[in-house]
């Protein structure tokens, strides 16, 4: 390590808040103290602000991060004077929580390119002499003799584009003044900050504050003018203080005022401040502004290079820029041009905010894949939540979804997408953010700062704010987004300026590219993310697919009324027993208690109130003779037709089931495995429905048995097909055929159904789902000595749930991950072994990860005597229906309503996965009830679904009370050795006093005070 | 000149030549509601949005200049429903009482409404917040009705530099207004009432009087009697479909006469008498000046324009002892009616009802002002706009235009050519000039057609002077003067000038103010809509009815030598001061 020569530390307004003066102040005392040669400067921004305050140790780039005044004294005796590291304060990589001291070895640093922000956290912005030891002024004294024109070509021929959004060529703006007939020009700078997020223009100010002053003196030098005006909001003071300073050195030391270097220019500037209206950065509203009137927009023509500021010529543009001048001009424009894509040259800056691990200020070429920025530089989203949208642009832009992670951040590429680059405010938002109300949220923003001049922006605005927020309030009606997008569309081609015309952005863009959430809001009343307070009661059962009370039967658990508990766990999902196994409780994830620790451990307190039951709990059912004849058939006895059943007979129907296997209960009695799912624990809950008036017919297959005319026939008012997802997908590669090679639903189902399967000594399995895990887990018990987990991408990636892999792995499965099979390879006739290619992470794809693409390595053969592949699952829709015209989707499952589960045949229902595609037994127990209730409106002609009314939770609960200071309770397993070879279920219950605590945990957040009693 | 096509037809207009107006060529009219030729060109409505070829959004044609080869649309399917878009927005958002409203079958949002083929408002949602003030004595604001096309702001702040008004709030809750939530009483509003002349809808009116006068004319106990002014003649057609400039003074008094009036008088008795009070004055002063060679303050202002009045008292505070103190004709004829007329009568001052026809709302604070009162109440009752006279005279049933001419009543009733001009900008200056010059110089006003042509017309500030070549021996010390006089009107010009004077660039004997462009013919009271070329009309109707009298001089009239000699005495005497003069104070701009 060589000897720390300067100690940045970073001045910008974030690690100013974050207490960086104070570090500065004992960094010098301390090193003043100890008489060490080493200069300590306070610079503008450093970038990685999530860490303020962070500090810089030059030569080497040793970062520390949230140092307090209490460690300065390490830092010193430990790096400056003995040459170690303090890891326990240096820069984390994101995502990693590996110290990384370097800043050259974590990408957040490395990727980027620094023009605009050459100098931010290098020089220090109150000092003049320092930006002239770090090459200032030079530019200018380049540029007074190079002459205008050779200026202005020099900064065409560079390629740079206005930095405020809009992209105009730069160097064709400055000509267009030059060349403006006038005796007194004017040279603008806006620095009207105003997205919220954005904070480029405000570091630069603060950090390099005469960078920005040299390029205007440029400006003005190029197109004639004498006078400039800086435009500073007055929210950004650090800014304003740092540019008088610079400001007055420069005129002192001879770069502003008369007669500049000696060489006949003229050329001076004032700062004016903004009171912080949106609407002022646009270019006419902010001359008003500075005119000392309403900072209003008017039409153009005439522009401003014609007719500005008091009606004169005025060149007008962006701090980042102008930032890009100085280094332009000294430089070169080949230079700055050899950086960027073929339309938008050089850098641009970006201010990372939201759910991004780093948040904070990086500058990349233009047309890096936003992804890249995201992951590589922003190290990804934090806490485990999935990346959903980044809204680039502010208010004014729009939002990029996952699907297009890959697009290179250019002018072009994201206009295309309906965004636009912007100032450089980057959000990036997760699965918790509503993009209905995150519309509301930008809208209202420019409802407010509309000028109100023009009735589009005025008026228009407010309507779709109307609109939107209705949507978000639960009372959406049909038609609300046609409203929203032919309104929008008027906004943006009837407002007067870019405000108003952009202005609708926001909600065009989200509809875009989430109609469907639109859509969730509107018809089926539901906030998918969880956040719309008018539809969501409680986050954990907004995300339970079935809508199952959480809160509620945590609650009542935690008063021992596990009777109780039961039944309202039941009035929205017969299967709490198997849902207490094999739930991927999606209301864990949306658990607030997560924000204090972790999730409460919802499905642990419900596999507790599930082994508690004594006597089977059913929720109200009401018997209705004119229900009890009508005749309703169900096809295929899984999750979703058993919960079809289940409602229709709490309605007093009298359903009947037709199922083709030997045995009720569809894919959790056919591929999931007993050890995790006892098969008399999913028989009682299906013996429970039965009781309720439903019969069960197996062995009568659709398609073999009987068509879905034939049920016509013989008098079904109304069919569910509810026959699930079941067969396995092929491979597509060389060898499939070879013996030995088999799918995983056929493998499972053998085991489980006929109780014995073929098992290979060495078993590869394909695949990364919970599939693959239970196979893997069921050839270990039948007796495989090897078992081998392959999936081509990372085990990040991995769909099975975490637990899962972790105890296949405690069993003995080895996961071999970013491995892609190319070949079956048969020895002797049979499966001699899988050839197979190491991969490696490439571009993003539509699901918003990052592609598979085959790494240098060469294949390599893992040898194995059976294959089992579990990549997905399909159904045979052709041989289901037979000749009926059933629509389809291209991915091969049945079309059915969202809200009714109706097919395009009337009379025909479907849900599950034979339409959704393979998903959870909750997500199918959802589509059985929403499809109850819409057979039970047909066959009526209204809505009786009594359970769908929200009850007020009578325990009590004070929500003064501290939360509980509980951790999350582990579920208990079976050990390794007592597992492994048989099917003993490995979750192993609760005590009571683990199941109290659990449910204490709750905060409750269906509470209300009008609905609960304290 | 560059060459277009607009729709199908070519047009060929000066550089700098709008959209609109090229389309206006073509004859082709697309609609507006914020823009006003001349005075307020800002884009904000986009009701006159019309597709260019090439162009990236839709463009305002009011503010879009034309240029050579451009190819414009004013018809087609996407501005149809832009424009449709726009205005259903503006509804949605305006209070909306189309059938009770006053402005109903006046109103330019109806209008467009209806032209623009709207049926249903397909956004509802929120109304910005409601703001009725009622505060002053001349107009009334509901902010409710405010599509904030901003034109008052723009007249208030540019044509009357009067600074009322403004923007104020952001978005949706923007609305035009006195600064800080403030009322207009409470600002310095001078009530001229050109706002509410260009008001596409009710959001600014007039202050109703129409009430209390059919209340006046039902009440048994009150002899009511009506003033109109000059400027009513020249105007009150137009509220009947007739063009404007149609002089339609003898239907105007059967009209009085049929509504029920007891008396039908011209305010022109008055101001023929202002002209002998304020001429004097001027003579006065210059005496003072040039002979006693005594401190005066001069020049002397003109003081029949109420707006104008407090203007001064306003902003120029230090230039009150300048203005005339003569009465304006409105209140000296309310003095007279309820002291000479009384008495000719045999009635009491407080039995009287005095109402007058103005084409000014800013005549309805003048005659409310504390000091208006010497007959010892107040002397003029109530004021009615010429619009309001025009809906007075549809409610009685008249059908107007069918009315024979009557005569005017007397006494009060005849009156010089003179005073028909004070209704034109430069009209009371040029009165003034006749009868000063005959009574000076003791020879004929030298002007053809006794029309000072420099101070007639539109121009914003007027000039001239002229040498007296003799004069008659009580004014011998004028013989040689050179008399400069100025006429401004529109109170931007007028505050120019007069900064313009306080800065010594300029001098002058007497200057003429009217607050409003063109004179009281461009009154705020008057029918809308008034642009420049009505304004011209109402002029050359105001000549017209001038040049067709025999007397043309103030002083020539029998009644204003009869008041004298029964009732007043003489120009400046006791009487006169006690009656037909007055005094100023200095008001706070807030």
């Amino acid at each position: 390590m060589s000897k720390v020569t300067s100690i940045s530390v970073c001045a910008g307004a974030g690690c100013v808040s974050a207490g960086s003066m104070a570090v500065s102040a004992a960094l010098k005392d301390a090193i003043a103290t100890r008489k060490l040669n080493v200069r300590v400067v306070e610079t503008g921004c450093l970038g990685p602000c999530v860490g303020g305050p962070v500090v810089l140790c030059q030569p080497d780039g040793i970062l520390y991060q949230k140092l307090a005044v209490a460690d300065v004294a390490e830092v010193v005796e430990k790096t400056v004077m003995r040459g170690e590291v303090v890891e326990r304060l240096a820069w984390k990589r994101a995502g990693t929580e590996a110290p990384t001291p370097l800043c050259a070895d974590d990408p957040f640093f490395n990727r980027q390119v620094k023009i605009a922000l050459r100098n931010c956290g290098v020089v220090d912005p109150l000092s003049i002499d320092d930006y002239i030891a770090h090459g200032g002024y030079e530019a200018l004294n380049k540029a007074l003799g190079m002459g205008p024109d050779a200026v202005i070509a020099e900064v065409k021929n560079s390629g740079l584009r206005g930095r405020g959004g809009a992209g105009f060529p730069t160097g064709l703006k400055w000509e267009f003044c030059r060349k403006a007939k006038g005796d007194v020009k004017f040279v603008l700078c806006n620095g009207d900050e105003g997205d919220p997020g954005a904070f480029m223009d405000r570091s630069l100010l603060e950090g390099d504050p005469h960078s920005i002053i040299e390029a205007m003196i440029i400006a003005g030098f190029a197109i004639g003018g004498s006078q400039g005006y800086l435009y500073v909001r007055a929210e950004y003071p650090l800014a304003v203080e740092r540019l008088g300073i610079a400001i007055g050195q420069a005129r002192k030391q001879g770069f502003l005022g008369p007669n500049i270097l000696g060489k006949g220019l003229n050329f001076d500037l004032e700062i004016r401040m903004g009171s912080g209206a949106f609407v002022c950065g646009e270019e006419t509203a902010l001359m008003t502004s500075i005119e000392g009137k309403r900072g209003e927009p008017r039409p153009r023509p005439p522009f401003p290079a014609h007719s500005g500021l008091w009606g004169k010529p005025s060149l007008l543009n962006n701090v980042e820029t102008y930032a890009n001048i100085p280094a332009i001009l000294n430089k070169g424009a080949a230079w700055y041009a050899s950086h960027g894509t073929a339309k938008s040259k050089g850098t641009k800056v970006f201010a990372l905010a939201g759910s991004i691990r780093n948040t904070g200020l990086v500058e990349v070429p233009i047309g890096m894949p936003l992804g890249d920025i995201i992951y590589e530089l922003g190290g990804g989203v934090p806490n485990g939540k999935r990346f959903k949208a980044a809204q680039l642009g502010g208010p004014s832009g729009g939002c990029i979804p996952r699907q297009h992670l890959d697009v290179p951040v250019d002018y072009e590429s994201l206009s295309e997408l309906g965004a636009i680059m912007g100032s450089g405010g980057l959000i990036v938002m997760d699965e918790d953010t509503c993009m209905v109300d995150m519309a509301r949220f930008f809208l209202d923003f420019v409802q407010d700062e509309s000028c109100g001049k023009c009735p589009p922006c005025r008026i228009g605005t407010k309507r779709m704010l109307e609109i939107v927020t209705r949507i978000c309030e639960g009372k959406g009606v049909e038609g609300d987004i046609e409203r929203l997008e032919e309104l929008g569309k008027q906004i943006r081609e009837t407002s007067l300026c870019g405000l108003g015309q952009t202005a609708p952005n926001p909600v065009l863009s989200t509809i875009r590219h989430f109609r469907s959430e639109y859509e969730a809001h509107i018809r089926e009343k539901r906030c998918p993310a969880g956040v719309c307070a008018g539809l969501v009661r409680a986050p954990c059962q907004s995300a339970c697919p079935a809508n199952v009370d959480v809160p509620g039967f945590i609650a009542l658990v935690g008063q021992k009324k596990i009777a109780e508990a039961l039944r309202l766990h039941r009035e929205r999902n017969p299967f709490a027993a198997v849902c207490a196994r094999v739930c991927f409780h999606t209301c864990e994830d949306k658990c607030r208690r997560s924000m204090v620790d972790d999730a409460v451990s919802i499905r642990g307190v419900k596999r507790y109130m599930a082994d508690e039951e004594v006597t089977t709990q059913l929720p109200e059912v009401r018997p209705n003779d004119t229900n009890a004849s009508r005749k309703v058939a169900i096809v295929g006895a899984g999750p979703a037709g058993m919960a079809c059943a289940y409602f229709l007979a709490r309605l007093g129907y009298k359903p009947q089931i037709l199922e083709g296997e030997s045995r009720p209960g569809g894919m959790p009695v056919q591929t999931i495995p007993a050890y995790r799912l006892p098969r008399e624990i999913l028989s009682q809950e299906v013996r429970m429905i039965e009781r309720m008036g439903v019969n069960i017919e197996t062995n009568q297959r659709l398609g073999r048995d009987f068509s879905l005319d034939d049920l016509r026939n013989r008098g079904f008012e109304a069919v569910f097909l509810g026959v699930g997802a079941p067969i396995g997908t092929r491979l597509g590669v060389p060898g499939e055929e070879t013996p030995g090679v088999d799918d995983a639903m056929r493998f499972l189902r053998e085991y489980n159904i006929r109780g014995s399967a073929p098992v290979g000594k060495d078993v590869v399995v394909v695949g990364g789902g919970n599939a693959a895990i239970d196979t893997a887990r069921t050839a270990i018990r039948l007796g495989a000595k090897t078992v081998t987990v392959l999936y081509r991408r990372t085990r990040d990636e991995m769909p099975a749930y975490a637990e899962e892999i972790e105890e296949s792995e405690h069993e003995g499965v080895v996961i071999k991950v970013l491995t892609a099979p190319l070949e079956i390879v048969a020895k002797d006739g049979k499966v001699g072994g899988v050839r197979c290619q190491l991969m490696t992470l490439g571009d993003f794809d539509r699901s918003g990860r990052r592609r598979p693409k085959a790494a240098s390595e060469a294949p390599f053969v893992v040898p194995c005597d059976q294959v089992i592949t579990a990549i997905g699952q399909t159904l045979d829709s052709k041989t289901l229906l037979g000749a009926l015209p059933v629509a389809v989707g291209k991915d091969g499952f049945i079309i059915a309503d969202k809200v009714t589960g109706r097919t395009s045949v009337d009379w025909l229902y479907c849900g599950g996965d034979a339409s959704s595609g393979p998903s959870s037994v909750v997500e199918a127990v959802a589509a059985g009830e929403r499809a109850a209730v819409a057979i039970d409106a047909q066959l009526t002609g209204a809505e009786h679904a009594f359970w769908r009314a929200d009850v007020a939770c009578n325990v009590p609960f004070n929500p003064d009370d501290e939360p509980s200071h509980v951790a999350r309770a582990k579920m208990q397993l079976l050990a390794v050795d007592r597992r492994c070879g048989n099917f003993r279920e490995v979750e192993q219950p609760w005590t009571e006093s683990v199941a109290l605590a659990e449910s204490g945990r709750c905060l409750r957040c269906d509470y209300r005070e009008t609905t609960c009693f304290k | 000149m560059p060459k277009l096509t607009i729709d199908s037809t070519s047009v060929e207009v000066p550089e700098g030549t709008s959209i609109l107006d090229a389309a206006r060529k073509a004859g082709i009219r697309i609609p507006s509601l914020c823009h006003l030729k001349g005075v307020q060109t800002i884009g904000a409505c986009r009701v006159c949005l019309v597709e260019v070829e090439g162009a990236r959004t839709l463009a305002a044609s009011c503010a879009m200049p034309v240029a050579d080869g451009m190819t414009v649309r004013t018809t087609t399917a996407k501005v149809r429903q832009a424009r449709k878009t726009v205005v259903e927005l503006l509804l949605s958002d305006h209070g909306g009482d189309c059938q009770t409203c006053v402005r109903s079958g006046d109103c330019e949002l109806q209008s467009v409404a209806r032209d623009l083929g709207i049926t249903q408002v397909r956004y509802e949602g929120d109304r910005h917040c409601r703001l009725v003030d009622t505060s002053t004595p001349a107009l009334d604001r509901d902010s409710s009705k405010c599509i904030m096309c901003r034109r008052c702001i723009t007249v208030c702040n540019e044509v009357q530099a009067t600074r009322a008004l403004w923007a104020q709030d952001r978005g949706f809750q923007s609305v035009a207004a006195p600064a800080f939530g403030k009322s207009l009483a409470e600002v310095a509003c001078v009530q001229c009432g050109q706002c509410a002349a260009v008001c596409p809808t009710a959001a600014i009116t007039e202050k109703d009087h129409i009430t209390p006068v059919w209340a006046a004319l039902a009440d048994p106990t009150k002899h009511v009697i009506v003033q109109t002014a000059p400027a009513i003649r020249a105007g009150l057609g137009e509220c009947f479909g007739l063009p404007g400039g149609t002089l339609v003074t003898g239907k105007m008094v059967a009209a009085l006469h049929r509504i029920g009036f007891n008396g039908v008088f011209d305010t022109n008795v008055t101001a023929d008498l202002t002209i002998l009070e304020e001429g004097t004055e001027l003579l006065m002063r210059l005496k003072k000046a040039l002979v006693d060679k005594q401190p005066v303050a001069l020049p002397q202002y003109t003081s029949c324009c109420p707006g104008w009045i407090k203007f001064a008292e306003y902003y120029h505070p230090d230039t009150l002892p300048n203005l005339s103190t003569a009465k304006s004709p409105q209140q000296m004829f309310g003095a007279l009616a309820k002291t000479y007329y009384a008495a000719k009568i045999g009635k009491k001052p407080e039995d009287l009802y005095v109402v007058s026809v103005m084409p000014c709302t800013a005549k309805k604070f003048e005659a409310q002002r504390p000091e208006m009162n010497s007959s010892g109440v107040q002397d003029v009752d109530a004021v009615l706009t010429t619009r309001e006279l025009g809906r007075m005279i549809t409610q009685a049933g008249i059908d107007f235009l069918a009315l024979p001419d009557e005569q005017m009543d007397q006494p009060l009733g005849i009156s010089s050519g003179a005073a028909d001009i004070f209704a034109n900008t430069g009209g009371v200056m040029e009165a003034a000039l006749r009868t000063v010059w005959c009574v000076v110089t003791g020879t004929p006003f030298p002007f053809e057609k006794m029309h000072v042509a420099p101070i007639a017309g539109l121009e914003g500030v007027k000039e001239v002077s002229f040498t007296i070549p003799t004069a008659v021996p009580d004014w011998k010390f004028l013989e040689g003067v050179t008399v400069k006089v100025a006429v401004a009107h529109g109170l931007a010009n007028a505050d120019r000038l007069i900064r313009k004077i306080k800065a010594g660039e300029a001098s002058y004997h007497f200057i003429e103010v009217m607050a409003c462009p063109g004179g009281c013919i461009g009154g705020g009271g008057q029918p809308r809509f008034t642009d420049n070329e009505v304004r011209e009309a109402r002029m050359q109707a105001i000549f017209a009815e001038d040049e067709g009298k025999q007397m043309r001089m103030s002083h020539e009239s029998p009644i204003v030598a009869q008041l004298y000699s029964e009732f007043l005495g003489k120009p400046l005497g006791e009487k006169s001061h006690h009656l037909l003069h007055t005094h100023y104070a200095a008001r706070p701009v807030l």
